[in-house]
C-alpha cells in the first residue's frame, strides 16, 4: 500500500486513526491495534513476508531483555551478536545472495570456468533494510546500556512496525521512541493534527506534484543514454537528483506527517541537502537517519575520525562502501558508495591542509556537482549506462543536435529544473515553515492536497522502496 | 550580568517585573507564587488560544481538501467526457464513433457482405476500393480504441439485423491480439449492451477516474468545445462507414510532422522491456480472449471464415523491433498457432510494408497508414485472403 494511494488516503488511514484515538483510554489495546494495523500494511503487498519481520522483531525483543538482564559480559556479546547475525543475516539472503552468487559466477565465466553456482532469484521483502537497521539499533543500544529495554512487548513490536516508517524510513530509533511508547498521547490537539496534515500535505506535493512531473523526463534522458550531449547529460543528471531528493524527502515527510497524527515525533530526515557547504555538510542533511546511523554504529567504532589522517580515511572509504551496499545488491551502488568515501575522505584531508576554498558559494555548486555527478551512477541501471551519462556530463559525445536537444529536453522540463534549482536553493525546507494558524493558510494547504491527491490515477512507487 | 535563571525568565515571560539582584527572601517567594499562579494562567490561555488558533487551519485545510475534491467529481460527473457515468448532457471527450457506427449499421437497407472490423488503423479502409476488388459491398465498422468486445458486438448487432446472410470479415488487429476491455463508449450504447457480458455501472473505479486531473483537463476541452463553442465534430463519415474526404486532416492520428512521431515511437521501441516471458503470460490469460473466442465461435458456427491482418508498422520501428529481437510478436505469433487449431481464420501479416508495396511516407503518423497505403495493403490481403473475400 502507497502513501500517494487512494485505499490508503481514505481507507486505511481513516480507519487507523478512528481505531487510534478511539481506544485512547486503554494503552495495551491501543498499541496492540497499532501494531495489527502495521501488520496488516506490510501484508498489504505480500503477505508471505509478514512471518520476516515478525521474526527479526521477536528475536530482538528477546536479545534486548537477555542482553539487559545479563552482567556476564561474554554473554552480553554473545546475545548481540546472534540478534546482529539474525537481522544481517535475513539482509544478506534477501538482498545479497543473488548479487554474491551472480557476482561469482560472473568472475568464474571472466575466468573460463563458467557459472558454478545457482542463479538465485530471490524477491526482496519491501522494507527489509529499514526495519532492521531499526532493530539492530535497539539490541546495540541496549547493549552499549544506552537505552532500557521495554519489558512490553507491545510497545517494541509497535517501534518496529509502526507503519509511517516500516517501509522507507526515517530510521526511527527505539531512543527516539521510548519515551513516547510509554506514555502515548492520550488526545489529538489540533496543533498536533495541524502539523501532521501540513507534513503529510508537503510531502504529497513534493512526490506527486514535483518528482512524479520530473520522472517520464529523466526515464527518457537515461533511456537514451547512448545518444546525451552535454547539455542533455547534465539535464539527466541534475533532473534525477531533484527527483531523487523530492520523492524522498517528500516520503519523509509524509512519514513525519503521519506520526504526527498518531501522536509521535519522528526525528529529521532532510535539512535542505543541496544547501550543503561540502559533501560532509551534505551527509549531514540528506537522509539523515541513515547516515547518524552509520556514523554511529559504524563509522565511530571503527575509530572515526580520532585517530591518524591514513585511518580517518579507511573508515570513511569503508563506512560508505557499507552504506552503498546498503542501499541495493549492484556494483552501481558500491561504486556510488565508494565515490562518495572518496569524496568525503578527499575532503577532510583537503580540510586539515586548509586547500578548501574560501567561498561558500564556491563550495555549495561544487558539492553540488559532486552530489549530482554520483547520483548519475546510482540511477543507472549499469556502470556502462552511468559510463554514458558521465562522458557526455563531460562534453566527450560533444554537444546536443537540435532536433535532439528538442526531444530530449523540452523547454517545460529545463523550466522545471531552473525553477527547482533556485527552490532548494533559496526555499526553507518543510521543517522550517511554521504552520501558521490562519484559515487561508489551512485552505492554500488543503487545495494542493487536493490537487496532488487528483494526480494519482496511477501511482508511481517511491524510488526507496526498492531498497 | 549573569543569565537568568528559569523562573526568573518564566516571570519576565508572564509580563511580571525581572526580579532584581538581591530581593529579600520573603518578598522572592512571594513574587515567585503570584508569578507562578500568573504563569499558569497564561499558559494555559496561551496554550487554549494556540489549540483554538490550529483548530482554523485545520478546518481550512479540511474545508477545502474535500471542498476541491467534491466539485472536481460533481464536474466530471455532470461534463461526463469518458462516458463513463452515462450523463449525456454535453457529447464526451471520447470519440463516439461506435454509437454512429452502429447508427448507420441500422440504416443500411441491405447487409453488408463484407464487414471491416478493428481500431483506429482500419478506419482508413474504404468499402468502396474493396467493392472494386472482390465485388462485395462493405461496411467499415472499425472504431477508435476497437478491440475484441468492439467487434464482437458490431458482428453480432450485424448478424441479428440481417439474419439471412452469411458475411465476410476483415478484422484488422496488432500484435497482443486482443483485449476484453470494454470501453464506456460501448457500454453505454443500449444496442451493444445486450452483447457484453455483465458491464458494471458507475463504480469506485468511475469516481477514481473522474477525480483525476486528466479527467478534468479532459472536460474542460468539453467544455470549450461544446459549451463556449459549436459543439460540430469534424469527423463525418458516409452510410458505409467510411470517413469522408474532409475528415481525414481532422483525424488525431493525423500527426503534424512524420519524422518527429517516428522518432518517438522508436525511441518508445528502444525503451520496450516486456520480455517474451512476459507476453507468453499476458496472452496465456483467459480473460484477454474472452469476447474474441465468441466472436470466433459464433462466426464458424455460421460458416465463416475470418482474414485477420497484423497490422503494418512504420519500418524503422519494425527493425528497431526486430533487432530487439521482438518478442511480442514471436508471442503473438505462437498464440495463433494456438488459436489455429480450435478456430477457422485466415492470417494476412502485413507487418512489414515490403511485402504489400507500401511505402514510408504514406503514414498519418507512425502507426497508422494514410488512404494510399490502405489501398495497396488492401489490394495484398484481398489476394492473400485464400478467396475468404471473394
Amino acid at each position: 500500500m502507497l502513501f500517494n494511494s487512494y485505499v490508503f488516503l481514505f481507507g486505511f488511514l481513516p480507519a487507523v486513526l478512528a481505531g487510534w484515538w478511539g481506544l485512547s483510554r486503554w494503552k495495551p489495546l491501543r498499541l496492540a491495534f497499532l501494531t495489527g494495523a502495521s501488520w496488516f500494511f506490510y501484508a498489504w503487498w505480500d503477505w508471505r513476508y509478514l512471518p520476516v519481520l515478525i521474526g527479526a522483531t521477536s528475536v530482538d525483543y528477546v536479545a534486548g531483555l537477555w542482553i539487559a538482564r545479563s552482567e556476564n559480559e561474554n554473554r552480553r556479546r554473545l546475545l548481540l551478536a546472534a540478534s546482529l547475525t539474525t537481522n544481517v543475516g535475513i539482509l544478506a539472503y534477501f538482498k545479497f545472495a543473488g548479487f554474491f552468487f551472480g557476482s561469482l559466477n560472473g568472475i568464474g565465466s571472466a575466468l573460463g570456468l563458467g557459472a558454478a553456482l545457482p542463479s538465485l532469484h530471490i524477491v526482496l521483502p519491501i522494507g527489509i533494510s529499514f526495519y532492521t537497521f531499526n532493530s539492530m539499533s535497539y539490541t546495540i543500544d541496549v547493549f552499549r546500556r544506552r537505552v532500557e529495554p521495554t519489558h512490553n512487548l507491545l510497545e517494541y513490536t509497535t517501534f518496529v512496525a509502526l507503519f509511517p516508517h516500516l517501509i522507507a524510513g526515517p530510521i526511527v530509533r527505539f531512543t527516539d521512541l521510548a519515551a513516547q511508547l510509554k506514555h502515548l498521547t492520550p488526545r489529538l490537539t489540533s496543533e498536533t493534527a495541524a502539523r501532521g496534515a501540513f507534513f503529510l500535505s508537503c510531502g504529497l506535493v513534493k512526490k506527486l506534484l514535483i518528482a512524479d512531473q520530473l520522472n517520464p523526463y529523466v526515464a527518457r534522458l537515461y533511456t537514451a543514454h547512448a545518444h546525451l550531449g552535454l547539455l542533455s547529460g547534465w539535464a539527466a543528471a541534475v533532473g534525477y537528483s531533484l527527483q531523487l531528493y523530492f520523492d524522498f524527502s517528500g516520503y519523509s515527510d509524509m512519514a513525519i506527517g503521519l506520526a504526527w497524527l498518531l501522536g509521535f515525533r519522528f526525528p529529521q530526515n532532510f535539512n535542505s541537502p543541496f544547501k550543503a557547504v561540502n559533501i560532509s555538510d551534505f551527509w549531514r542533511r540528506w537522509h539523515m537517519t541513515l547516515s547518524s546511523w552509520f556514523r554511529d554504529y559504524l563509522f565511530i567504532p571503527l575509530g572515526g575520525s580520532q585517530r591518524r589522517a591514513k585511518r580517518t580515511v579507511l573508515n570513511l572509504v569503508v563506512t560508505m562502501f557499507l552504506a552503498g551496499l546498503w542501499h541495493g545488491a549492484a556494483w552501481t551502488f558500491v561504486i556510488w558508495g565508494l565515490v562518495h568515501g572518496l569524496f568525503l575522505a578527499s575532503h577532510a584531508v583537503l580540510r586539515k591542509a586548509g586547500w578548501t576554498p574560501a567561498s561558500t558559494t564556491l563550495n555549495r555548486a561544487l558539492t553540488f556537482l559532486f552530489v549530482c555527478a554520483a547520483f548519475v551512477i546510482f540511477r543507472s541501471p549499469s556502470l556502462g549506462v552511468a559510463g554514458d551519462v558521465l562522458s557526455s556530463m563531460l562534453g566527450l559525445h560533444g554537444l546536443d543536435a537540435r532536433p535532439q536537444l528538442a526531444a530530449l529536453l523540452p523547454a517545460k522540463f529545463a523550466l522545471l529544473i531552473a525553477g527547482l534549482l533556485l527552490f532548494v536553493n533559496l526555499a526553507p525546507n518543510t521543517w522550517q515553515i511554521r504552520v501558521r494558524p490562519r484559515v487561508w493558510q489551512g485552505m492554500a494547504t488543503g487545495a494542493a492536497t487536493a490537487i496532488a491527491v487528483m494526480t494519482i490515477s496511477q501511482p508511481h512507487p517511491f524510488l526507496y522502496f526498492q531498497f | 550580568m549573569p543569565p537568568a535563571t528559569g523562573s526568573q525568565r518564566t516571570i519576565r515571560a508572564a509580563g511580571g517585573r525581572a526580579v532584581g539582584s538581591a530581593p529579600p527572601t520573603a518578598q522572592l517567594l512571594t513574587a515567585d507564587a503570584a508569578a507562578t499562579s500568573s504563569v499558569v494562567t497564561h499558559t494555559a490561555e496561551l496554550a487554549s488560544k494556540r489549540e483554538g488558533s490550529q483548530r482554523r487551519f485545520l478546518v481550512g485545510f479540511l474545508g477545502s481538501f474535500f471542498a476541491a475534491l467534491a466539485s472536481v467529481l460533481a464536474f466530471n460527473v455532470v461534463v461526463d467526457p469518458f462516458a463513463l457515468a452515462g450523463t449525456g448532457i454535453v457529447p464526451t471527450a471520447v470519440e463516439s464513433d461506435r454509437s454512429i457506427k452502429l447508427d448507420l449499421l441500422q440504416n443500411l437497407k441491405r447487409g453488408p457482405p463484407i464487414l471491416i472490423l478493428g481500431d483506429s488503423r482500419g478506419r482508413q479502409a474504404e468499402p468502396s476500393f474493396l467493392q472494386r476488388l472482390t465485388g462485395h459491398g462493405a461496411f467499415n465498422a472499425a472504431v477508435t480504441g476497437g478491440s475484441a468486445p468492439d467487434a464482437y458486438v458490431f458482428v453480432r448487432f450485424a448478424a441479428d439485423r440481417f439474419p439471412r446472410q452469411k458475411r465476410r470479415y476483415i478484422w484488422f488487429s496488432g500484435i497482443g491480439l486482443a483485449s476484453s476491455v470494454v470501453l464506456p463508449q460501448l457500454a453505454q450504447d443500449p444496442r451493444a449492451h445486450r452483447y457484453l457480458l455483465g458491464v458494471p455501472g458507475f463504480g469506485l473505479g468511475d469516481v477514481k477516474t473522474y477525480l483525476s486531473t486528466a479527467a478534468t483537463k479532459a472536460s474542460w476541452r468539453v467544455l470549450e468545445k461544446c459549451v463556449f463553442g459549436s459543439c460540430r465534430s469534424y469527423i463525418n463519415y458516409h452510410p458505409d462507414g467510411s470517413l469522408t474526404h474532409q475528415s481525414l486532416r481532422y483525424l488525431p492520428e493525423d500527426a503534424k510532422w512524420l519524422r518527429k512521431a517516428v522518432a518517438k515511437e522508436v525511441a518508445a521501441a528502444r525503451a520496450g522491456h516486456k520480455t517474451l516471458r512476459q507476453w507468453r503470460q499476458d496472452l496465456a490469460d483467459p480473460r484477454r480472449f474472452v469476447y474474441w473466442e465468441r466472436m470466433l465461435a459464433f462466426m464458424n458456427r455460421r460458416g465463416e471464415v475470418p482474414v485477420i491482418v497484423l497490422n503494418p508498422i512504420y519500418p524503422s520501428v519494425l527493425a528497431t523491433l526486430n533487432r530487439r529481437g521482438f518478442p511480442g510478436r514471436r508471442a503473438t505469433l505462437e498464440k495463433i498457432a494456438q488459436l489455429h487449431r480450435r478456430f477457422r481464420f485466415i492470417l494476412v501479416d502485413c507487418e512489414d510494408i515490403r511485402k504489400w508495396g507500401g511505402t514510408a511516407y504514406d503514414w498519418s503518423n507512425a502507426t497508422h497508414v494514410n488512404r494510399a497505403n490502405m489501398r495497396r495493403e488492401l489490394r495484398y490481403i484481398v489476394a492473400h485472403s485464400r478467396g475468404a473475400l471473394r
